[in-house]
């Protein structure tokens, strides 16, 4: 009999427990959802825990939409949501007529999650992407909206910088709103460098030099991550650049003229050569590049090759920046690699779901909410008003921007090239690495592969 | 009375429009869509058996076949043997036992995306616990598991084997425990020692949970995609590319949405050799 009650006892809580783990699962939401009061509840107990005043989002976010109801989605980063859910929270709010829901991904698992929304014709109201290659796919097959005309009627050429607007303007059409423009450099731990004596490389020979000396005293000289392959590609374009010069590496970009040549081997040699050193951290290949702030900021590697947007993940990192700074890669010709972030929208959108889902970029990219979440964007907006970045909150920022106006810049090649080829050179890439092929023959299998998709 | 010969019939036709609707018509339309190329939205051009027949000459697509034959070799008897060996110790009676059972257990309710990031950390050659064990014990080492091509594809079976072994473990634990005690006194009363009552009494009669386990194992094991996708993403270097991982590639990647259902459909067919013959032997043995 008392063991009956214990067992009756056990089921009942065990019941209790799953019933009350799956009511908890029911509530909630992240940004955007639930009643009014929960809206109120949770964007001013953020704000609240976080000391963060919103009087200036506040006061921009109503739009004065009076029609009727609209429901946008929004598939964003999720290493920009704890900023987003808050703002996203205060346009609702300031908006009762238009709510806007955010999911967020990671960096490679929202460009897969588009893709399929695409093929399923599932895409949501709008989305985060980058451009080139990576956005063209969605002009291409005629799923976002041809924001040409629009950007026309609303001076967005004197609105938005040049550079950015360029990047967003794929096959003839602007295909998004810019939310921003990248440029990568070298960043690198001025404590190590002064512990061991190093100057700031302006040749490849003194980069070299650099390297080497870090690796004699049991320091990573060159940070990188090689899973999805993007991160290693960023060191092996500076290394193309250096040897192709800019001409070349623009039309090898472009894809008009052969990967099979002397500069692509030449920089797959040195990287190859880089690899034989040591000089990348061991078991590379497949260490996720969402991790390389680590031994960055523990300073177990003294350089990352990384976007200006660095100076916020470190801080969002608790790494602090006071040992921390960057330069170009000592590539010869001063340019540096770029890329432009944008917002595309649903070309299935109405003229008022549309009107609402720009007023939110706007609203979400604007000055007064990069002020309030600086470490939550890259640095500074790429609009002509933009404020100028404070200096003491992001460091690097502005300089890295000067610079690369100063001395030009090249498409990231990630971008540039279409995906299935992007994925045969980090194969490649791989496969140097691992002694499983020759630079020889990577440069061979690259064009193969850009012939073979030039060929569909 | 009469009997109402359409009545049954009218009972099984809202879970035979679910069944021809969610499972049937998707794949037939996916056979269909094989024998085209496109990107999936928008129009598709007819194209017959040129993606099979670019299948032929893939080299990726056969590295692909021959690591997901090695997975399924691995997962028949690696994990089989392993799960059954925990069943078998876990049947005993000691102190704790029902703990140890939940213990190995658990990882099989862990997602594979969590498992693939815990054991990413686990093979981290830096920081990563095997690593730093071994240096602890004072030897010099620093392996990169999952960045060898040679260790690579056995580094994420271990890491698939920790999460998959419970399940299995628990099915086994059901069929040991259905094994009359009569029949296991009376092979020892007969002069049969453990190892021999264990092979020639246990086994036998656990025959259908060894159908099971292996057929349930076996389907598992051609599909296998999450692990590989959080821990090595098919690298480094396709070395550890499986078919569902090529398959995604090629049509949520490459948006080569004819070639990659082409390689669904093969994995389709794979799984058709193991399900033919094991319904047969069920529906016989009925």
């Amino acid at each position: 009999m008392k063991g009956k009650s214990v067992k009756k006892f056990l089921s009942a809580v065990l019941v209790g427990t799953m019933t009350a783990s799956l009511l908890a699962g029911c509530g909630g939401s992240s940004g955007g959802g639930g009643s009014e009061d929960s809206k109120d509840s949770e964007s001013d107990k953020a704000a609240s825990d976080s000391g963060v005043d919103l009087s200036g989002v506040e006061a921009i976010a109503d739009i004065g939409y009076e029609g009727d109801p609209i429901e946008l989605s929004f598939w964003y980063l999720q290493t920009r949501q704890e900023g987003t859910d808050v703002l996203t929270e205060v346009f609702n709010k300031a908006n009762p007529n238009i709510n806007v829901t955010v999911s967020y991904y990671d960096t490679d698992g929202i460009k897969d999650a588009c893709k399929t929304a695409a093929q399923s014709g599932s895409m949501p109201s709008m989305w985060f992407n980058w451009g080139g290659a990576l956005g063209q796919y969605y002009v291409d097959n005629d799923v976002t909206y041809d924001l040409t005309e629009y950007g026309e009627a609303n001076g967005w050429a004197d609105l938005y910088t040049p550079g950015a607007m360029n990047l967003v303007t794929l096959g003839g059409q602007v295909s998004g709103i810019p939310t921003s423009y990248n440029v990568i450099g070298v960043y690198y731990r001025t404590d190590l460098f002064k512990q061991y004596n190093l100057e700031v490389p302006k040749t490849i020979e003194e980069f070299e030099s650099v390297c080497a000396t870090l690796k004699e005293n049991g320091i990573t000289p060159m940070d990188t991550a090689g899973l999805n392959g993007w991160h290693v590609m960023r060191w092996i374009e500076q290394f193309i650049e250096y040897e192709a010069g800019a001409d070349m590496h623009d039309e090898l970009q472009s894809l008009s003229t052969s990967w099979d040549c002397d500069a692509v081997k030449k920089g797959l040699e040195r990287y190859e050569r880089y690899c034989k050193e040591g000089y990348f951290p061991d078991g590379f290949i497949t260490a996720s590049p969402d991790d390389t702030y680590m031994a960055f900021g523990m300073g177990s590697a003294a350089m990352d090759i990384q976007g200006q947007w660095y100076d916020s993940t470190l801080q969002n990192n608790e790494v602090t920046l006071e040992n921390v700074s960057w330069f170009p890669f000592p590539n010869e010709t001063g340019r540096m690699s770029a890329f432009a972030e944008m917002n595309q929208f649903n070309k299935n959108l109405s003229d008022e779901e549309l009107e609402a889902a720009i007023a939110y970029t706007n609203f979400l990219f604007s000055n007064e909410a990069a002020k309030i979440y600086p470490t939550y964007y890259n640095l500074p907006l790429p609009r002509t008003d933009a404020d100028p970045v404070d200096p003491a909150v992001n460091p690097n920022v502005q300089d890295m921007l000067d610079t690369s106006s100063e001395n030009g810049t090249f498409t990231i090649t990630d971008q540039a090239f279409p995906t299935e080829v992007a994925d045969v050179l980090f194969n490649n890439q791989d496969a140097i690495a691992n002694g499983e092929t020759t630079p020889e023959k990577a440069a061979a299998a690259i064009q193969k592969a850009i012939e073979s998709y030039q060929s569909k | 009375m009469k009997e109402n010969k359409t009545a049954p019939y009218l009972f099984m036709l809202p879970a035979l429009i679910i069944y021809l609707s969610v499972i049937i018509f998707p794949v037939f339309y996916s056979l269909w869509i094989s024998f085209q190329s496109g990107t999936g939205i928008g129009s598709m051009e007819f194209v017959g058996m040129k993606n099979y027949t670019q299948l032929i000459h893939d080299e990726v697509f056969w590295m692909s076949f021959k690591h997901t034959i090695i997975w399924i070799v691995l997962t028949v008897f690696v994990t089989t043997t392993v799960s059954l060996m925990l069943a078998v110790l876990m049947n005993q009676k000691f102190r704790g036992r029902t703990f140890f059972r939940a213990f190995f257990y658990f990882p099989s309710v862990i997602s594979a995306i969590a498992v693939a990031i815990i054991w990413r950390w686990i093979y981290n050659p830096q920081i990563g616990f095997i690593n730093q064990f071994a240096q602890m014990l004072g030897l010099d080492f620093t392996q990169t598991w999952i960045s060898t091509p040679n260790t690579a594809l056995i580094a994420l079976f271990i890491a698939a084997l920790w999460q998959a072994i419970g399940q299995p473990m628990i099915l086994f634990l059901a069929g040991l425990g259905g094994i009359s005690p009569d029949v296991l006194e009376a092979a020892s009363i007969d002069g049969a020692n453990g190892v021999q009552t264990f092979f020639h009494i246990t086994i036998p009669l656990m025959k259908d949970t060894f159908i099971m386990v292996i057929s349930t194992l076996l389907i598992a094991a051609m599909k296998v995609y999450d692990i590989v996708k959080g821990l090595t993403d098919g690298g480094p270097n396709n070395a550890t590319q499986v078919l569902a991982s090529y398959m995604y590639n090629q049509v949520f990647q490459y948006n080569n949405v004819g070639y990659g259902t082409a390689i669904a459909i093969i994995m389709v067919l794979m799984m058709l050799i193991v399900i033919i013959p094991y319904m047969s032997f069920t529906a016989k043995k009925e």
